[in-house]
């Protein structure tokens, strides 16, 4: 075990002087509190009402149309497919946590991993709404499913839109059976914990009657495995199909073969961001500080500068290209993206993408947890900004100058953006309050005791059903 | 409702229903649960019932009427007509006295499309954007319905008992204190009735009264000729052609349809191409064609009249009796080098093209330009060849509306008995006429019109009027032609015309607008036989008024005012025109005119006052920024737009908007909805008539969104630089000269790598394969086009915000774009259907197959599966898709197919519709189809014939009305298509063909033809 330690110069363990009785304490002990703390209420409510903003945003929307977003012709896209592919990037941090850093041995992701994995599972949830919300003719979404009908109706294939509906459903499917098989010894530490009848029945359930057994761990750490070699493909192909959406376009901006690589950083980038957002107060309001610990922050401060980077130079090559093509309209819209009549968004961008992030360049900001959480949210707003110049810069200004239009969003816009919020959190807090925040039974794996002392575990004999330390040992 | 004390429901609606109890019946009795009188006149509830509501309910509360018959089968079916197979009927529609002859296609009986006759000399096939939205006029659900006496309730039975008392009370004192005022009417059986009413009534008296005529026309000719003749031009014989302030292809130019014609076929290099010099005070659809183009503020133009006479005469060698030449006037702007450097050139090229150059002066301009241009044609030997003269048809019209309706308001206290024969002088006349008081004033005033307006609501008597495609008449063209107007469907709101009305007022009970027109024809129709022909091609044979060659007389030397001569006054000089939309203001609740954007403003929804770069610059205006534009102490508010290429110191605003009683589009007081634009009238004085010095802008400041449908001209430095990088590819022009050396210059324009595709070309082509080919050197920008599309297609009126927001759903728009330097903008416009590509970038990205190709090359719209993800509209180089942001037929066709309106006026309104096109429904993407369902006509027509489709058998509707021909389109497929032919031009190019859609649109570059001395 240490071997593998040594190894890897990145490998960071959860520090702290946890035994293993206490990071089940600590972990179960917000599911099984009589209330969350104060803080949750509050949360919870500023969620629920931003939830209940949206629902009225979309039954508005639906009953008059989509005439009630500011979204016109030549943009005919806007806050709808922003707000998706926002909300997409966000959902990749999750999987990349869960499945690549998995693959690498990175084994400092097990504090966070789980709740990367709900915040994954969240946004996509967020983000599928929109595309199912944003048609003309809500009530007509399974045009777009090869569903065989009497209308002889049958997909067109050749639209990116189209690989989008299997991109993302893919996606969903996979990450939801990955989080919940991740959360099956965990469900089943809470149902033997279970002080009443009812939360045993339920959490019993959900445990699908997991009992520890080696042969349980082995077809566990097996499917893991397979599941995590799986959505590792995924990581790259769900943002480079939402990519194709622009790529294969003909509009100036948007057909560019850098997209692929490019979004997919940027949903990195901006995953990642929101992970460190959503942690720092998590880790404070649930006491989770020695399991999320600075470590794992400054680690994850390191990912945001390097694909900072990565977008950054995207971001300039995207430049570079636009010029070097040669084609006249491919250069003015990038010289009306930075000079024009939305620079200030794109400035935005620029401020938010890639100057930000070089303050973890200092170890004293990127080692503090407040200073981490702004910079994450900045980001956040930066890769939402990304989003909107891409979008509503591309189209409104195309090929035509008589077709030229100027796009303002509307009430309504506003109030569907910062509704996804409301459903989003709203998820994110149920989820804090019911489920496992933190994968006990993989953290436990990699404790520092468990490193120092081989094949220690059994000492704890007591919590036999979160201690996979020989599985993940044997890689 | 005492029976519902009794009455038990079997179906019962609530509770309180079936117990009966005392509240519901009070409901009921009530009808509505809160009284509209207790509802504050300002709470939003009473303010969305009217909206709502307002068009159903007539306001006075005289309800609905919606004629009910029994339906009978036809047991022998009327010799002609199939159910569901349109026909075409000729009529003619009548503006300021000017017929346009026309085709109306009928569809089981409802009127639905207006196209242009082709034989009527006026019209040649063409009609303007006025006649092709007069259908939507004529089911406009704000026409009156109903007699009104002081604002209530009457029917004709009650105004035929009034009349018969009261005219013949009148009769017997022999018409005094009668007056008649009337709109300007070429019609000989209205020209009759006047006669024999005059006789009745020998002391009344009769105005007529045209807002926006000017005598000028009618007096230059007098002035010049001692009588007064009408004017023809044949452009089409033209090599130079010199404008005075005339925009000669406008609709609103006498005959402007017909010129627009003639002058566009000298507009090509395949012919001799004509050279044509725009001396004009704004930009006109004429002086976008022109090859050089001189700005001059209008009252300068006089004194560059004379001075062309004194330059010309001694080259001409004049024929002593043609008499003397005008001394030149001694004006600084005539020496100016650049001004003086174009004349010379000029009139270098009129004496070199002696019988073939022509001088046209506008309608604007004093008596004094227009007979000098008569006499400089004569001098230039133009007479006979490219100017004809005819006997005028109507030679006692003096033409001075002005002071004709001043000396009646004047005198109104004389006037007992006020008979206004439509019209709408209430809100019609100058600033300085109080028409609406001294109305008020008249004990009895009858008002006949197709709307309750300002005029009507101030009357004791209004009567709808028949809309001209429901009754019996007649008119003249320009050359005198008599035109019958033929009805195409019963009145439907027992309207009466003019005719039937003055027959009423003779005596007649039942007046009969057939019996009428045929008996002032009796003469020239004597039988069944020429009547009938007569009315199926809408002419009378014959009526057109004889050639002459008038002979000139000595014209005085003309006075030159300081002002004219260039001097430098305080304010700017104002220009108040009619609207080349809504007109005078009769087509201000027409929909399609309101969202139709102004050619060179690019304005929707609003008018607005055209300001010149210097103006703009000294006030530091752009476009949308309200201002408060004064002249002669009266004010009015209305955004500025910017007006590259227009004369400094020189404004102009159009009539036609501001009215308060139009209607539920135009604007309506009752229902408190805004008037659209702001009333011009008011600038209009009695005494300097349309053209006003000494006007002011006070800068406001703010103002809301205009509903601009292309980029404001004061967009962004960035905006501006990347839109003259690409102009010489988009919109390509050049030189004859340039031409002749490199006929394909247009093609080498852009140059791209070698294109390949990731698909196959899609089909192979068989059989047709439609294309279309549009002539950048004949489109003047009419808009005639836009409208025609919206009729034939059902497209929808969006509104006022939609259109500010970019929501405008044409499938046809026309592009203009200005090039140069602003104060001397050159202007092109480029026409923009659906481009049907073969390799369509639509079609690649839509996810459902809603938008799929054709056999024959048409990129099909299939509205059913469109689920409306407008990705489509994203990938479309040239934007031409259009998307229902909302249900915007929800009033006429209701939520749901299965929920339609039970509303009768929205009924009515619905009857507008082409049963051959699908209303769109909300939430899909819509497009130019290339009016797939005439191809489908044709086709079917075609083949149960068993012929072939003949060469321009299957017209768009856009070409169809195009008065230029510069919509072509047919069948690629067949060599000698005339389609094929233009796409074979050296000329013709693809727009953005290097994007690989292989676009089925060739677009011909313009080629100017400029004078190398001026290059």
């Amino acid at each position: 075990m240490d071997a593998v330690r040594n190894d890897n110069p990145f490998a960071v363990a959860p520090r702290g002087d946890n035994p293993f009785a206490k990071i089940t304490d600590n972990v179960s002990r917000i599911v099984e509190a009589e209330r969350p703390p104060r803080a949750w209420y509050i949360a919870f409510g500023i969620a629920l009402m931003l939830l209940t903003i949206f629902l009225s945003a979309i039954t508005y929307l639906a009953w008059e149309g989509i005439g009630v977003w500011g979204n016109m012709i030549p943009v005919a896209w806007a806050f709808d497919i922003i707000n998706f592919v926002f909300w997409i990037g966000i959902g990749h941090a999750g999987t990349l946590i869960s499945a690549i850093l998995f693959l690498l041995r990175q084994n400092w992701r097990t504090s966070i991993n789980r709740f990367a994995e709900a915040m994954t599972i969240f946004a996509v949830i967020c983000a599928a709404i929109f595309p199912g919300v944003h048609i003309g003719r809500p009530w007509l979404p399974y045009y777009m499913m090869p569903i065989p009908n009497q209308m002889e109706m049958w997909p067109q294939f050749r639209s990116p839109l189209e690989w989008d509906i299997f991109a993302v459903s893919t996606y969903a499917t996979i990450s939801i059976l990955f989080w919940y098989m991740g959360m099956i010894p965990d469900f089943a530490t809470f149902r033997d914990r279970s002080k009443t009848a009812i939360r045993r029945f339920l959490y019993g359930i959900v445990a699908m009657g997991w009992r520890g057994s080696s042969r349980q761990w082995h077809r566990y750490e097996r499917a893991y495995l397979i599941l995590a070699a799986l959505a590792t493909p995924l990581v790259l192909s769900v943002h480079s199909v939402v990519s194709f959406d622009f790529a294969t376009a003909q509009l100036p901006g948007w057909h560019a073969t850098i997209f692929p690589p490019y979004f997919v950083a940027g949903a990195i980038f901006g995953g990642f961001a929101m992970v460190v957002t959503l942690a720092v107060p998590a880790r404070q309001l649930f006491g989770l500080k020695r399991i999320i610990t600075i470590d794992h922050l400054e680690l994850m401060n390191k990912i945001l500068i390097a694909t900072g980077l990565m977008v950054g130079y995207a971001y300039g090559m995207e430049f570079f290209v636009a010029w070097y093509s040669g084609s006249m309209y491919e250069g003015f819209t990038f010289i009306n993206r930075a000079f024009g009549q939305y620079a200030w968004a794109y400035w935005t961008m620029i401020f938010c993408n890639v100057v930000t992030p070089q303050l973890h360049w200092f170890p004293k900001i990127r080692r503090n947890p407040w200073a981490t959480w702004v910079i994450g949210v900045i980001i956040n707003i930066g890769m939402w900004f990304e989003r909107f110049v891409i979008i509503v810069t591309s189209l409104a200004r195309d090929f035509l100058p008589s077709s030229w239009g100027y796009y303002v969003p509307t009430f309504v816009d506003y109030m569907m953006l910062g509704g996804s919020f409301g459903l989003f959190f709203t998820l994110f807090l149920l989820f804090c309050r019911y489920l496992p925040m933190v994968a006990m039974a993989e953290v436990k794996a990699f404790h520092p005791s468990v490193l120092s002392h081989g094949h220690g575990h059994g000492e704890h004999h007591g919590e036999s059903h979160d201690a996979p330390v020989a599985a993940h040992a044997g890689h | 409702m005492s029976s519902l004390k009794k009455f038990k429901p079997l179906y019962w609606r609530s509770l309180a229903e079936l117990e009966n109890t005392p509240e519901f019946r009070e409901f009921v009795e009530r009808e509505f649960a809160t009284p509209l009188e207790q509802v504050p006149p300002n709470s939003p509830q009473r303010r969305r019932f009217l909206q709502i509501m307002g068009a159903s309910l007539g306001l006075a509360g005289a309800g609905c009427r919606w004629h009910e018959d029994k339906l009978v089968p036809l047991t022998r079916r009327p010799d002609g007509m199939t159910p569901g197979v349109p026909k075409k009927y000729a009529t003619s529609m009548e503006i300021d006295g000017q017929a346009v002859g026309l085709h109306v296609t009928s569809y089981d009986g409802r009127p639905i499309k207006v196209d242009g006759n082709p034989r009527h000399p006026d019209a040649l096939g063409a009609c303007s954007v006025l006649q092709q939205a007069s259908v939507l006029g004529l089911y406009d659900p704000d026409r009156s319905d109903t007699v009104k006496r002081g604002g209530k309730a009457s029917s004709w039975d009650e105004f035929s008992k009034f009349a018969k008392e009261h005219f013949g009370a009148l009769r017997g004192k022999g018409g005094a204190g009668l007056h008649v005022l009337s709109e300007r009417s070429s019609s000989p059986t209205l020209a009759d009735l006047r006669t024999r009413f005059l006789q009745a009534f020998p002391q009344a008296k009769w105005t007529t009264y045209e807002p926006g005529h000017t005598s000028a026309l009618r007096k230059g000719s007098e002035l010049a000729f001692g009588k007064a003749y009408r004017t023809l031009y044949d452009f089409s014989r033209a090599r130079v052609i010199v404008s005075l302030d005339a925009d000669f292809v406008s609709h609103l130019f006498p005959r402007g349809l017909a010129n627009a014609r003639t002058f566009s076929r000298t507009r090509t290099p395949d012919r001799e191409m004509s050279r044509f010099y725009a001396i004009e005070s704004t930009y006109t659809h004429a002086g976008a064609h022109a090859d050089h183009r001189l700005p001059l503020p209008p009252r300068q133009i006089k004194a560059l009249a004379a001075y062309l006479d004194a330059a010309i005469t001694p080259q001409a060698k004049a024929l002593p009796e043609l008499g003397a030449a005008q001394p030149s006037p001694d004006a600084a702007f005539l020496k100016d080098p650049k001004t003086k450097k174009f004349l010379d050139a000029m009139v270098k090229d009129l004496v070199g093209s002696v019988g073939r150059s022509l001088i046209v002066a506008g309608p604007e301009q004093p008596a004094e330009v227009h007979a000098i241009a008569h006499r400089l044609n004569a001098l230039l030997g133009n007479v006979a060849r490219t100017v004809l003269y005819v006997e005028d048809p109507m030679p006692d019209d003096a033409g001075e509306d002005l002071a004709a309706i001043k000396a009646l308001v004047a005198g109104a206290d004389s006037v007992d008995t006020l008979l206004i024969l439509g019209g709408n002088p209430a809100y019609a006349t100058p600033g300085d006429v109080p028409f609406g008081a001294a109305l008020a004033k008249i004990k009895n005033s009858i008002h006949l019109s197709l709307y309750e307006d300002e005029t009507s609501s101030s009357s004791s008597w209004h009567l709808p009027a028949a809309h001209y495609l429901e009754s019996w008449g007649d008119s003249r063209g320009m050359d005198g032609v008599v035109s019958i107007q033929q009805p195409l469907i019963a009145p439907l709101h027992g309207g009466r015309s003019a005719l039937e009305l003055l027959d009423l007022l003779l005596g007649n009970d039942k007046p009969d607008g057939f019996e009428l027109v045929k008996r002032t024809h009796q003469q020239t129709l004597p039988d069944e036989r020429a009547l009938r022909r007569a009315i199926h091609e809408s002419m009378v044979i014959g009526t057109t008024g004889q050639r002459v060659m008038p002979k000139l007389q000595e014209l005085p030397k003309v006075a030159l005012s300081e002002a004219e001569l260039g001097a430098k006054s305080n304010g700017y000089e104002l220009i108040v025109a009619l609207d080349p939309k809504v007109h005078d203001g009769r087509f201000t609740n027409n929909g399609w005119l309101q969202e139709l954007p102004g050619m060179f403003s690019k304005l929707a929804w609003d008018n607005c006052v055209l300001v010149p770069m210097d103006v703009a610059k000294e006030q530091n205006l752009e476009d949308g920024v309200l201002v408060d534009l004064s002249v002669g102490g009266k004010t009015i508010r209305l955004p500025a737009v910017v007006a590259p290429g227009q004369a400094p110191g020189v404004l102009k605003v159009t009539l036609g908007y501001g009215r308060t009683h139009a209607g539920h589009v135009g604007g309506l007081k009752s229902a408190e909805i805004e008037p659209v634009g702001a009333n011009a009238y008011l600038l209009v004085s009695s005494e300097d008539g349309y053209l006003r010095s000494g006007a002011t802008i006070q800068k406001i400041g703010g103002g809301p969104r205009l509903a601009m449908v292309q980029d404001l001209y004061a967009i962004d430095p960035i905006g501006h630089e990347g839109t003259a990088e690409r102009l010489h590819q988009i919109v390509r022009e050049g030189t004859l000269e340039e031409y002749r050396e490199k006929p394909e210059f247009a093609k080498e324009r852009v140059h791209s790598p070698p294109l390949l595709s990731m698909w196959k070309p899609p089909t192979p082509y068989e059989g047709h394969k439609w294309g279309m080919a549009v002539d950048l050197g004949k489109c003047i920008g009419c808009n005639a086009c836009v409208t025609a599309c919206q009729a034939e297609n059902n497209i929808p009126v969006t509104g006022r915000e939609p259109v500010s927001m970019g929501r405008e759903m044409f499938w046809l728009r026309i592009d203009r774009y200005y090039k140069g330097e602003p104060e001397d903008a050159e202007v092109s416009f480029q026409p923009m259907p659906c481009q049907q590509c073969e390799n369509a970038p639509c079609e690649q990205v839509c996810p459902v197959g809603a938008t799929m190709h054709s056999k024959e090359g048409l990129n099909d719209m299939v509205y059913n599966r469109c689920i409306g993800t407008r990705y489509c509209s994203n990938n479309c180089p040239y934007k031409v898709r259009h998307f229902n942001y909302f249900n915007y037929n929800l009033d006429v066709i209701g939520i749901t197919p299965y929920t339609p309106t039970e509303d009768p006026k929205m009924k009515i309104k619905s009857m507008v519709f082409n049963p051959e096109v699908t209303v769109r429904s909300r939430g899909v993407m819509e497009k130019c189809t290339f009016c797939v369902q005439r191809i489908q006509n044709v086709k079917i027509k075609a083949k149960n014939e068993g012929r072939p489709i003949a060469d321009q058998e299957i017209r768009t509707a856009c070409q169809d009305t195009c008065p230029t021909e510069a919509i072509v389109f047919g069948d690629l497929n067949d060599p000698k298509s005339l389609v094929a032919r233009l796409h074979k031009q050296p000329r013709a190019y693809e727009l953005l063909g290097e994007l690989n859609n292989r676009p089925r649109v060739q677009y011909l570059a313009r080629i100017k033809n400029p004078n190398p001395e001026l290059a």
